[in-house]
């Protein structure tokens, strides 16, 4: 067993932890008190651990946490903030887009990657920007209503 | 687990010379590491070598990083030009949170019969770079993939780059992916075709295949039913033929070995007639 100190700006916000070589980046952040970051799957087929590294989108159990050292990371807390939720998030609530709420971090870190990448996304644009998330309780319908208000609102110049 | 993350292409060569694996995305190592699947000991992390990361136009081919990722393919305007099977199977290619790890060279190395961009990069004639400490050597894809999940890169050796012939202008093309869902699915059976026209002959073919054996491969038996033809009805259907008998895959929880073996027929038939602006044939 290895053990590597790492830097991680989470949220904005710098700070260190201690990660085995092998533990993915998913382990570390919960271990770090981030429990917004989903565990489920753990091999890259759920979208419930999605997290914004350094600009991109990945899931963050996909990913050796030393190999992540300095970057940055978002979570779905770094996503709008509890007294202005993002629109996404906004939507999400209004839309019904979330029920059990297990996927829903996921659901709106890809979310916002898709639409900071594509502002006017059709419906199938948006139902392949979230093929890497699976919800299994909305049947899909109100989250792509969701994201597509929101975008909407985004490009109105609502929030966000 | 050891890691090492490699700041040159030459420190991940010595590293990759004394049995460390590489890791790049990630996507297929990661979470054969975490559930057991694969006891690496210590692993060489080349994520970081930037050099790796292009998509360029050199010597008449399309020369792909080692780190270029899919979502590099997908971007890139010279592979939706010169390389449309390519891109198709970018497109089709798990889903965005996996796109933007995984990389091109990763998903050969992995060796999957089921490797989606493997069909598409066969087809069109595609080289490996491998660079180790002697020097450079390159490898026609298809010599790539010896066995089921076994590679011909030996140990020192590190994939720097992909090469792939274009398009270019008498080029015609297609691709197919027989999935049950349009994202996140292991192929059932996947064909890419490339034809290069000289008026109606045809100078040369490629015809790769996916999930139809141990390795991803070329369909040389159809390839040679169209080469230095002039491609009409009956040669698609014999190179249809050819690819079907070429096919030698497995039963599993996606299909069975009957239903593979006459899909590699459809779907090479079907594509070719695609790819040569045919309507689609009647039904068989």
């Amino acid at each position: 067993m290895s053990d590597y100190e790492i830097r991680l700006v989470v949220n904005g916000k710098s700070e260190t932890v201690t990660a085995e070589g092998g533990e993915t980046l998913l382990r570390a952040l919960r271990r770090m008190g981030h429990a917004d970051v989903k565990l489920s799957c753990e091999g890259g087929d759920c979208g419930a651990c999605a997290v914004i590294l350094d600009g991109v989108a990945v899931n963050a159990c996909l990913v050796f946490a030393v190999q992540a050292d300095g970057c940055e990371v978002t979570t779905v807390r770094g996503i709008g903030t509890e007294d202005g939720l993002h629109p996404i998030q906004l939507r999400m609530i209004e839309k019904g887009g979330v029920q059990c709420g297990f996927c829903t971090p996921g659901v709106i870190v890809s979310a916002k990657a898709l639409i900071d990448e594509n502002p006017d996304p059709t419906r199938e644009d948006i139902q392949r920007g979230l093929a890497g998330n699976l919800c299994r309780c909305t049947g899909y319908k109100k989250i792509f209503e969701a994201v597509e208000a929101a975008a909407g609102d985004i490009r109105k110049g609502d929030g966000a | 687990m050891e890691y090492i993350r490699a700041s040159s292409v030459d420190e991940a060569i010595a590293a990759a010379g004394s049995g460390a694996a590489i890791v790049a995305g990630g996507t297929n190592l990661v979470p054969d590491v975490l559930f057991g699947r694969n006891a690496v000991e210590r692993v060489v992390d080349i994520s970081r070598l930037d050099e790796l990361r292009f998509i360029e136009s050199a010597g008449g081919r399309i020369r792909m990083g080692a780190l270029a990722t899919v979502t590099d393919l997908l971007g890139s305007d010279l592979i939706q030009r010169e390389a449309t099977p390519l891109h198709e199977s970018a497109v089709e290619f798990a889903a965005p949170l996996v796109r933007n790890r995984a990389t091109v060279a990763g998903n050969i190395m992995d060796a999957s019969p089921a490797a989606d961009l493997a069909p598409p990069l066969l087809a069109q004639d595609a080289d490996v770079e491998l660079t180790s400490a002697a020097g450079r050597r390159t490898l026609p894809l298809c010599e790539f993939f010896l066995d089921y999940r076994k590679t011909a890169v030996r140990s020192g050796e590190l994939v720097t780059a992909i090469s792939i012939r274009p398009l270019g202008e008498g080029g015609r093309a297609a691709y197919c992916k027989l999935q049950l869902r349009r994202a996140m699915a292991i192929s059932v059976v996947s064909v890419a075709v490339a034809l290069w026209m000289n008026e109606d002959t045809c100078v040369d073919a490629g015809i790769g295949l996916g999930a139809a054996a141990a390795v991803p491969y070329r369909a040389e038996a159809a390839e040679e039913a169209l080469r230095g033809r002039v491609v009409g009805e009956a040669e698609i259907d014999a190179a249809a033929d050819a690819a079907r008998e070429s096919a030698s895959p497995i039963d599993d929880v996606r299909a069975s070995v009957d239903y593979r073996k006459k899909m590699c027929g459809v779907l090479v038939r079907r594509m070719l007639r695609k790819a040569m602006g045919l309507p689609e044939a009647a039904r068989a």
